[in-house]
């Protein structure tokens, strides 16, 4: 709520302030995302707070940045309407667009269409890189700056066996997502990648992300005593982490929970997130590369509070965006995309390549040693804790009340 | 008198055409397209105004027939395409809604009040169920990219759906002033008598049906090549529907013109407050509340000057 | 063991459904309303329990407090702004009214959805539970809240049903259900019945909102699907019916329990929804329908 207030407080004073000294037409960057849902609500200002950064240092070639906010409702269609508005009336170089797998689908031909430059910082499906392979020629306008969720389950998996299989000798698993664009990959990919590590799948649950009683998805995973529930689950966040502890489910929940990624989880659960485990590519104090924590104080003195995952990546597209148009000297769509396939940028998130064309997975982020690796969190006592990768862990892992585990071996 | 305000009625009713042809000359291709999405939704509106009309009760289902008709198009060319044609699929979507337009009236005229409201509801319920669990065919949650649409430039677009609601509103209109419309109307408000004076209520009222039915489906399946996808939450969902019934209601219901302009003043008014984000659903419901208790004949009604009792 | 685990979580759930649908039959019932901002004022009732408890700390009890006494005035402002004064209304024809205010609750219902959305977000939110911790019974492991869940429903139905048969204000509340004239008859003033009503409603919606709350949460997206889910239950029933409502509330929530629990939670509302069809079709009244 405040950062909105702040958020407009800081867009009026940029436009005084920017009306003064810019000679050439400036660069538009469109961001459609949905300001009502706590994760895409740090998208629009981590924009404008990077586009500021940039205009205080003379812009892009002399060109200021200038962003220009949608709100979409969380809907495909108001996306659509947006991105239309966005490149025929407003006239946007370049589209930030949302964190929801369903939206970037349905803009992805709406780029092509159009001919604009979009980046996504925050869905996660494959198959907005899979459609790029399809129809490399069309579709080329699109760039995914997020994990696909292959990547995904992979770091999830390599969190696992580091952290369950090797210390506590887990050997069973329950896959329990919800039944969304991003989870279909998401979930192949952990069925394939678990039992490489050790764990044997024994049941994988998919539910309605419309669902509000998880009892009976908790006592079915009960019955089959696993030694964890690999997650996947967005949409739905806070009933099913407030009803896992009010059952006591002797269970860890271990792998991607969006809605944990948020600073404000512990206080809309009331504090029943402890103890679950979740992915993310950025975390409160940790520093995955120089830019991360400068990154963070400056949207939490701005906007008054953290940003949301979506923040961190939304940050760095505007960078890399303004990047891709140095080098591409202007804003031809097509010397834009040839500019950005050649990005090689250290961001909050890591070291951001993306895959180039004939890769199956064309624009996706590059994973792995020296780019992304992903970390792995834990809310413990109210703070978000990370755990995994060694170099980067700040504390160790410790267990809720009702989860009984043996020590750990080492 | 009458003659009076029926003319002063048809010159505005005439301008409004004469500017709406007029416009893509003068705005912008964003406005053209908000234009258009709000002339389909005009169609859904005064189509489900003519059946309340006719059929005497709210029906919460007009996203039952425009959702059948939308994605039976939808479906037929995103697995057909490039051999059939988009304008075979999207007749193919209105002759759908109208089998379940027949489907639906079946049960719902059996009962009336709350019960019909429901069995409605229950359709839209169900065929979003259908949609959700049967993924594979509809492309469920995620919805449905269609390959083609009729055509990126935002002129002919909106000419098309300008085009397309005059015509249906022509239509609906006439059929609501003619002999038929005018028995149906009364079968709507007075059953009773209207049977006694020897008219078949039932096969009246299924014509309606049909016709509503036809129009819904018909400007669903022309939505869909428009904006390129289908899914649930833009032609299927109760929500839409709501929208939908504010928006006859708003502009004066039982007029299927006022439907038409209490769409496009809805959709309008979305946008106009956009930059206010969030708050710009609340504000347009504030606003329609507002001129539903002061103004119940809605819009129609403040136009022709004065309730009417 | 399943077979106990059923019995407990469709109890709890159903009690929870029948609450939600004795309020909403109630007010049909009497003021013949059919007020569909019902899932707006649970929503509205919890998420004021809610942010009393995290923004200004208060205990679960208070929260609770302010939960309720959020649905008591939700529910009047409905009526005095929604049902009010369109029933009161000159210049609408009697016949349309229903319309009217079937449209004026829609929105009035949309307008809190919004707000709710625009203040707290869209995110779930869940209301600090009075009850902790867990029991285990035949083998069932059960959070204690959902026994709380299931006491506080049959405890406020109770009240209800005294006030309405022992009680000479309820008794004339249910007399002006089936013939408002004649309780004018009788000297007392149907306005202030109206308002006995509402006020009710108002009680038992906000203790279904904030149990619902601490059960399973709720966010701005519950709003319609609560709305719906009441106002088929109590069609199921037969409106004006509350035997009807409650023995369809039981119905429809074991149905679904068990569909989640036996089948899979996937189709849990399917089943549910081809009974309603199963009846609409055969006996359109619904169960128990008087009217």
């Amino acid at each position: 709520m405040f950062s909105l207030k702040s958020f407009l407080l800081a867009s009026c004073a940029t436009a005084l302030m920017s009306s003064a000294a810019w000679a050439a037409d400036p660069i538009k960057i469109g961001v459609i995302a949905e300001a009502q849902a706590v994760a895409g609500s740090s998208i629009a200002p981590a924009a404008q707070l990077a586009a500021e950064e940039i205009n205080a240092k003379g812009g892009v070639d002399g060109r200021k940045i200038e962003i220009v906010v949608y709100d979409n409702h969380s809907s495909s269609a108001e996306s659509v309407r947006a991105f239309q508005r966005a490149v025929s009336e407003d006239k946007v170089n370049a589209v930030i667009a949302s964190y929801i797998s369903e939206v970037v689908l349905a803009l992805e031909p709406w780029a092509g269409r159009l001919k604009t430059l979009m980046i996504t910082p925050g869905a996660a499906s494959d198959v907005i890189t899979q459609n790029i392979a399809k129809n490399y020629d069309q579709l080329k306008y699109t760039f995914h700056g997020y994990l696909t969720s292959t990547s995904l389950a992979g770091l999830v998996c390599d969190a696992a066996k580091d952290l369950l299989v090797e210390p506590y000798k887990m050997k069973t698993a329950v896959i329990m997502s919800e039944d969304a664009a991003w989870t279909t990959p998401l979930d192949a990919g952990y069925e394939k990648c678990l039992p490489e590590i050790g764990l044997k799948v024994v049941d994988h649950i998919r539910m309605s992300p419309d669902t509000t009683d998880f009892t009976p998805i908790f006592n079915k995973i009960e019955g089959l005593k696993p030694d964890v529930m690999i997650t996947g689950i967005s949409h739905v966040g806070t009933q099913p982490t407030v009803q896992w502890k009010s059952q006591q489910v002797p269970i860890p929940m271990f792998g991607i929970s969006s809605q944990a990624t948020n600073s404000t989880f512990w206080k809309d659960t009331n504090g029943a997130v402890e103890g679950v485990f979740y992915n993310a590519v950025s975390g409160p104090g940790v520093a995955v590369t120089p830019k991360t924590l400068p990154f963070v104080e400056a949207f939490q003195k701005k906007f008054g509070n953290f940003p949301s995952y979506a923040g961190y990546t939304s940050y760095d597209d505007v960078y890399m965006i303004a990047d891709a148009i140095h080098r591409a000297g202007g804003t031809d769509p097509d010397k834009m995309v040839e500019a950005m396939e050649a990005t090689d940028y250290v961001g909050t998130i890591g070291r951001i390549a993306f895959k180039p064309k004939g890769d199956p997975n064309p624009h996706a982020l590059r994973t792995g040693k020296g780019y992304i690796t992903g970390l792995m969190l834990q809310w413990q006592s109210g703070k978000q804790v990370n755990v995994w990768p060694k170099e980067l862990a700040a504390g160790t892992i410790t267990w809720p009340s009702f989860i009984k585990l043996k020590a750990a071996s080492n | 008198m009458p003659s009076f305000v029926t003319s002063r009625l048809f010159w505005i009713g005439a301008l409004t055409v004469i500017v709406a042809l007029v416009l893509p000359t003068y705005v912008s291709g964003y406005v053209l397209g908000l234009l258009t999405v709000a002339y389909y939704t005009a169609v859904f509106a005064m189509s489900w105004d003519l059946l309340f009309g006719f059929a005497g009760e709210v029906n919460f289902g007009p996203t039952f027939l425009i959702g059948v008709g939308a994605y039976t198009a939808g479906i037929l060319d995103a697995h057909f395409s490039p051999g059939l044609s988009i304008w075979l699929c999207i007749a193919a979507g209105a002759l759908a809604a109208v089998v379940g337009g027949v489907v639906l009236a079946l049960p719902a005229l059996r009962v009336s009040g709350p019960y019909f409201g429901l069995t409605t509801l229950v359709a839209v319920l169900m065929l979003q169920n259908f949609i959700v669990v049967a993924a594979g065919l509809t492309g469920g949650e995620i919805g449905l990219a269609v390959p083609d649409v009729i055509s990126i430039d935002a002129k002919t677009n909106y000419w098309i759906a300008l085009g397309f609601m005059l015509v249906s509103g022509a239509i609906l209109f006439g059929l609501s002033r003619s002999a038929i419309g005018l028995i149906l109307q009364a079968s709507g408000q007075d059953k009773i008598q209207a049977g006694a004076l020897g008219f078949n209520v039932t096969k009246h009222k299924l014509a309606a049906f049909v016709v509503s039915a036809f129009f819904s489906g018909l400007a669903g399946a022309l939505m869909v090549f428009y904006m390129g996808t289908a899914s649930v939450s833009t032609f299927v969902d109760v929500g839409v529907g709501v929208q939908i019934i504010i928006a006859a209601v708003l502009g004066g219901r039982r007029t299927v013109i006022g439907a038409a302009i209490g769409a496009i003043f809805l959709i309008g008014m979305g946008e106009l407050l956009r930059p206010l984000g969030e708050l710009a659903t609340l504000i347009v419901s504030v606003i329609a509340l507002v001129v539903i208790l002061f103004f119940p004949d809605g819009f129609l009604g403040i136009i022709r000057g004065g309730a009417k009792a | 063991m399943l077979f106990w685990q059923i019995l407990i979580d469709g109890f709890a759930i159903s009690a929870l459904y029948a609450l939600g649908a004795t309020g909403f039959t109630l007010i049909f019932g009497v003021s013949g309303v059919l007020n569909l901002s019902h899932g707006a004022i649970m929503v509205g009732a919890a998420v004021a329990a809610w942010a009393a408890a995290s923004e200004f700390g208060v205990g679960p009890y208070t929260g609770a407090l302010i939960g309720i006494l959020a649905g008591f005035i939700l529910a009047f402002a409905t009526y005095f702004i929604a049902v009010r004064p369109i029933q009161r209304s000159k210049a609408i024809a009697e016949s349309e009214k229903e319309i009217f205010i079937l449209t004026a609750t829609l929105l009035w219902g949309i307008i809190i959805q919004e707000a709710i959305a625009y203040l707290f977000t869209n995110n779930a939110k869940t209301v600090l539970p009075i009850v902790e911790g867990v029991t285990t019974v035949f083998g069932v492991r059960t959070p204690r809240n959902e026994y709380f869940t299931a006491v506080i429903c049959w405890v406020a139905i109770g009240l209800l049903w005294f006030l309405v048969n022992r009680t000479r204000r309820g008794k004339a509340v249910m007399a002006a259900s089936m013939n408002p004239r004649g309780v004018t008859l009788l000297g007392i003033e149907l306005s202030s019945i109206y308002l006995t009503v509402w006020a009710i409603y108002g009680l038992l919606a906000g203790v279904a909102g904030i149990l619902l709350g601490m059960f399973l949460g709720v966010s701005s997206y519950s709003v319609g699907p609560l709305t719906a889910s009441a106002f088929s239950i109590v069609v199921l029933g037969g409106l004006g019916s509350v035997s009807g409502s409650l023995i369809a509330a039981y119905v429809v929530g074991y149905l679904e329990t068990g569909t989640a629990y036996l089948i899979s939670p996937a189709y849990r509302t399917i089943p549910a929804l081809l009974l309603l069809v199963v009846v609409m079709y055969l006996r359109p009244q619904g169960l128990f329908g008087r009217r």
